[in-house]
């Protein structure tokens, strides 16, 4: 019963999104109250549908109803607990299920949280927000159904894909989702906008915590990913330029642009055009994400047309939303008034090279990502673009961006004194370039673009740390009066300090990983001794271990350092019988200064099998773990941000605690 | 249950759609423009910042002139805005509102399955055990044939290989009928047997090994029905669509009567039919008395007199199945079930029979307690899972 229910309750929620497309829209522009207040209620009725779908799956999966295709094909009874609940969004439809959750958990939070929204902008976006859950509903109910019913059931499953089987990986999609489908909402205040004829200063604000709040979940769902693939995949790689990895990546890019383009307009009444168009593209782009990864264009661009059904309705969603909310962006941007002015050194010029420097760094990306794409569907060659290229288009653009970062949150609005801020920040520089030739000698040289890479990242850390020092007054004034202008400084301001410091923590973890990793593959025979970056590790032998729903050969390798010994490392090669398929647990000694790093693998040769022998993968990555802690600095960054008082500035105060449910007549 | 579980839901659904009329508010919210509230924010924060001495005295004058300007202008724009209507408009929700289970309704009543009850792994202990019971058992007869100095009766691995068959292990079914097939006593249909296990096991595709199997069982009988249609199905596949049309069109011409095989031939025909452009065939055009509908006509029951006793069962067995699609179509029907039921407790098919006789009894919940099919199948029941 539990998954007709949830059937069931899809489809109400689908009439509800059609409703909502329509009332609220033609309500705004008649000036008709009523039509645009139902808007709010359906918002949240939507949500509850669709929950309540979202949990009859979940407990389908959990109590294993194999009476559901989608259970019976993702799902086994003896999965861990935990992997069943995370089954739900495991396959296509459950993961689609997923996104529609997401994007009416944005709506019915824009209903209940936006009280000081007006009337017709509320219910605009919510209609907007409304088009895209009914094309991704219908979607899901005509194609990609979860609840398909099979009778009498299979006896038992056929099991997730056990490289998903992980933590890292099965909270890796609801984060990414809660990023990809959170900038829906802001696409839908764009549009809405756009409709409206009036972006403003208020208009920002409003739009601010929703692109904050997705951004951070993108951040944390691209985090988690690259550190469950550095973990399971057994290359110590923690980004692979992968399309699926890029298709996530870029609209983070222009996630980050389009958070400081919408600072500008609403301090400033500039960059509208901007701004609206970021929201815009920023969506546009997870939409071509979802489409690239749930069509199997990756697979190959001929699994496409085995299942030509779901790709191209999801191409025709992906048309119908860029292309429209594009010709209606070239049809009523124009028309904004322009804002503020500003001069070539400014805020808001420092602002727009980064808007310049992150669209055209996720344009690079696109082409990298989707040539391939193109090339196998017009001349059959598969060619993949990875590393090489990215490195060489990427990261020359960044750097530049990493430079401005630094000196940007020195320059004030409109026009900057640029002689006082060279003066504040030239012995930042010099700091900077003496600890690089330090490092240049310590190491004895090594790769130009690493120690390049190296300076930026110190630069940005202290010029940020010196930005921070100068806004409470820090040594200019008693300790105690700097302390207290660090409590009154907006969290916002505290924010972004976390935040560029974060990258620039991150960027040492990213160099020194790549450019100092030392990595040795070697066969190995119980009692062999490697040496590697200053540790010996020794092969100690293979055992045969059974888990759940797998067994695993588990390697013991003990790790010394000048005789003395370090731990114990337990590198597994897993089998899963019933999904019929291997996977990697690496091992990892994990130190601030570097992870140690081993993952075994099958002998190459059967005499080498016979022998006992294994393929041994061992690395040294130093500053590995400064990626995540940088990573996380970024989160906490973006959380310290949101939760500013200024965010809510503008709210009728005495409705403050009232539901958008009960708020009585006043 | 369900259904009223789904009356609640639309219920609320249109509560949704209705809910402005319900608690409607008298101030629209937000009525008044939040933009010089934000504004005005903003120039509290141009003073925090000249009382930090982050900006100078003049570059905070002018960022607090633009604001006042940017205030005015939004007040400006607030006095000519269009004043909100609160009261229309209520007939058009109540419209919306009658459209949710017009939607869903019609939806589900096309796409849901509302008679599959969902099924707990854990709560499938019955089924497992039978399963359990039937390799056991099927264990048991591999042990004792292999065991045999013999090498096992024929007959009794030709039981295995069907056992295996049934269960879907193409594979080992194909085994067991290969031990048989080197003996002197093979078949015609031993060999058609191993063909439809090998060609199983490779989901469909003719194997140059099935083949083989094939050319034995027609060469041993040419009227062998199975092993001239996996014959038709080779030639199809290697790309002689006529030649396997043409086979299967003179085997239906020798047919005296219905055979329950025919509608075999007669689909795969059609579908070969359908590659080559040729207009398809009707089972009675070969066999006039197979017209019947559902159920066995009584010509079908004096046909089935006539037969030999294979044909026989066979032809029993061409009825049931055709009783079994029907329900799986229809599956309200009652009679039907414990009709199905009842076919396959006679065939001693244990575990199709119990399967069909719970099906008949999710239905029971609809009848009046004194109806005594309750106690037919509370009874078959209990009887067949000792």
């Amino acid at each position: 019963m539990t998954p007709e229910i949830g059937h069931f309750a899809l489809a109400l929620a689908f009439a509800l999104a059609l409703i909502q497309s329509v009332v609220p829209l033609i309500g705004a522009s008649r000036g008709k109250l009523l039509w645009m207040q139902s808007a709010r209620a359906t918002s949240i009725g939507q949500l509850l549908l669709v929950g309540l779908a979202f949990g009859a799956l979940m407990r389908s999966f959990i109590i294993s109803d194999f009476t559901v295709v989608n259970v019976a094909s993702n799902s086994h009874s003896l999965k861990p607990m935990l992997y069943k609940i995370a089954g739900t969004w495991g396959s296509h439809e459950g993961s689609l299920l997923l996104w529609v959750l997401i994007l009416t958990l944005f709506g019915a939070g824009v209903s209940l949280f936006g009280s000081n929204i007006p009337d017709p902008l509320k219910a605009r976006t919510l209609a907007v927000q409304a088009w895209i859950s009914t094309g991704f509903l219908s979607f899901m109910l005509f194609t990609s159904n979860p609840f398909t019913r099979v009778f009498p059931p299979p006896a038992d499953g056929k099991d997730l894909n056990p490289l998903l089987q992980d933590v890292g990986l099965a909270l890796h999609p609801p984060f990414l989702y809660l990023g990809y489908v959170g900038f829906s909402i802001v696409f839908s205040f764009a549009v809405a906008a756009l409709l409206e004829g009036r972006v403003d200063a208020a208009w920002a604000r409003w739009v601010r915590p929703w692109t904050l709040a997705a951004w951070m979940s993108l951040t944390a769902g691209i985090v988690l990913g690259s550190w469950w693939a550095y973990y399971e995949l057994g290359w110590g790689g923690w980004w692979f330029w992968d399309p699926v990895e890029n298709v996530s990546f870029m609209p983070w890019l222009l996630g980050t642009a389009l958070l400081h383009s919408a600072i500008v307009t609403e301090k400033r009444d500039a960059f509208k055009s901007w701004t609206i168009l970021l929201a815009i593209l920023t969506f546009s782009l997870s939409l071509l994400g979802t489409f690239v990864v749930r069509s199997g264009l990756l697979t190959s661009v001929h699994a496409f047309a085995v299942d030509p059904e779901r790709g191209l309705y999801i191409l025709f969603l992906l048309a119908l939303s860029i292309g429209g909310s594009l010709a209606l962006y070239a049809w009523r941007a124009p028309m904004m008034e322009a804002g503020g002015i500003f001069k070539p050194i400014s805020r808001e010029a420092g602002l727009l090279v980064n808007n310049l420097i992150l669209g055209a760094a996720t344009g690079t990306v696109l082409f990298g990502t989707l040539y391939p794409l193109f090339l196998e569907a017009v001349t059959g060659e598969k060619i993949s673009v990875g590393a090489p290229f990215f490195n060489a288009t990427f990261i020359p653009m960044m750097l530049p961006l990493v430079l401005f970062m630094g000196v940007g949150p020195f320059l004030s609005w409109k026009r900057a004194d640029l002689a006082g801020v060279l003066q504040r920040v030239w012995f930042v520089a010099l700091a900077s370039i003496i600890a690089t030739l330090v490092l240049w000698y310590l190491q004895e040289g090594g790769p130009l673009l690493a120690h390049l890479s190296i300076l930026l990242a110190t630069w940005l850390l202290l010029a940020t740390l010196r930005e921070w020092a100068m806004r409470i007054r820090l040594f200019d004034v008693p300790f105690s009066e700097a302390l207290r202008r660090a409590r009154n400084l907006p969290r916002a301001s505290h924010g972004m300090t976390m935040a560029h410091a974060g990258l620039a923590v991150a960027m040492f973890g990213f160099i020194g990983s790549s450019a100092w990793k030392v990595e040795e593959v070697v066969f190995v025979a119980p009692g062999s001794t490697i040496e590697i970056a200053g540790f010996e590790v020794t092969f100690e032998g293979v055992e045969r271990v059974r888990g759940p729903n797998y067994f695993a050969d588990r390697g013991t390798l003990d790790v010394t350092r000048n005789g003395e010994s370090i731990t114990t490392l337990f590198p597994e090669r897993r089998y899963y019988p019933i999904a019929e398929s291997s996977t990697t647990e690496s091992a990892i000694r994990s130190t601030l200064a570097g992870d140690l790093y081993a993952s075994i693998a099958e002998p190459a040769s059967e005499d080498a099998e016979l022998s006992g022998a294994w393929t041994l993968r061992i690395l040294y990555e130093p500053f590995v773990n400064f990626i995540w802690l940088g990573s996380t600095f970024l989160i906490l960054g973006g959380a310290l941000s949101l939760s500013d008082r200024r965010l809510r500035v503008g709210a009728p105060k005495r409705t403050r605690a009232t539901s958008a449910l009960s708020t009585p007549a006043e | 249950m369900i259904f009223a579980w789904m009356v609640l839901l639309t219920v609320l659904s249109v509560g949704f759609v209705v809910f402005p009329l319900l608690w409607q508010r008298q101030v629209p919210s937000a009525a008044l423009d939040s933009t010089p509230a934000v504004l005005v924010d903003q120039l509290d924060e141009v003073q925090r910042d000249l009382d930090r001495h982050v900006i100078s005295t003049s570059e905070a004058a002018a960022a607090q002139q633009e604001i006042k300007r940017r205030i005015l202008a939004a007040a400006r724009r607030a006095t000519s805005g269009q004043v909100a209507d609160n009261t229309s408009g209520r007939g058009t929700l109540f419209l919306a509102a009658f459209f949710v289970p017009l939607v869903a309704v019609g939806y589900y009543a096309i796409m849901g399955s509302p008679e599959i009850s969902s099924l707990a792994y854990a709560d499938r202990q019955a089924e497992r055990a039978e399963q359990q019971k039937i390799t056991e058992l099927t264990d048991k007869l591999y042990a004792r044939l292999t065991s045999e100095p013999n090498g096992g009766a024929s007959e009794g691995w030709m039981l295995l290989g069907q056992t295996y068959y049934r269960m879907g292990e193409y594979a080992r079914a194909a085994a067991a009928f290969e031990t048989v097939t080197i003996r002197d006593d093979a078949t015609s249909a031993t060999f058609s047997m191993l063909a439809e296990a090998l060609v199983s096991a490779e989901q469909g595709i003719v194997t140059p090994r099935a083949e083989t199997a094939i050319d034995r069982a027609i060469a041993l009988d040419p009227s062998n029905p199975a092993g001239v249609f996996y014959k038709s199905m080779a030639l199809a596949q290697e790309g002689k669509e006529p030649a396997a049309h043409a086979l299967l069109l003179s085997h239906l011409e020798t047919a005296d009567g219905f055979a329950p095989w025919m509608e075999a031939f007669v689909a795969q025909a059609n579908q070969i039919a359908q590659t080559l452009g040729r207009d398809p065939i009707a089972l009675t055009d070969y066999a006039p008395m197979a017209s019947g509908g559902a159920g066995p006509t009584a010509e079908d029951i004096a046909a089935a007199g006539e037969m030999s006793a294979e044909d026989r069962g066979e032809f029993i067995r061409s009825m049931v199945n055709r009783l079994a699609e029907r329900l799986e179509e229809n599956p309200d029907d009652l009679n039907g079930w414990l009709q199905l039921a009842n076919a396959y407790t006679v065939l001693g098919e244990q575990i199709n029979a119990v399967s069909a006789f719970e099906r008949a009894s999710t239905l029971l919940s609809d009848l009046a307690p004194s109806d005594p099919r309750h106690r037919v199948v509370e009874q078959a029941l209990s009887e067949l899972k000792q």
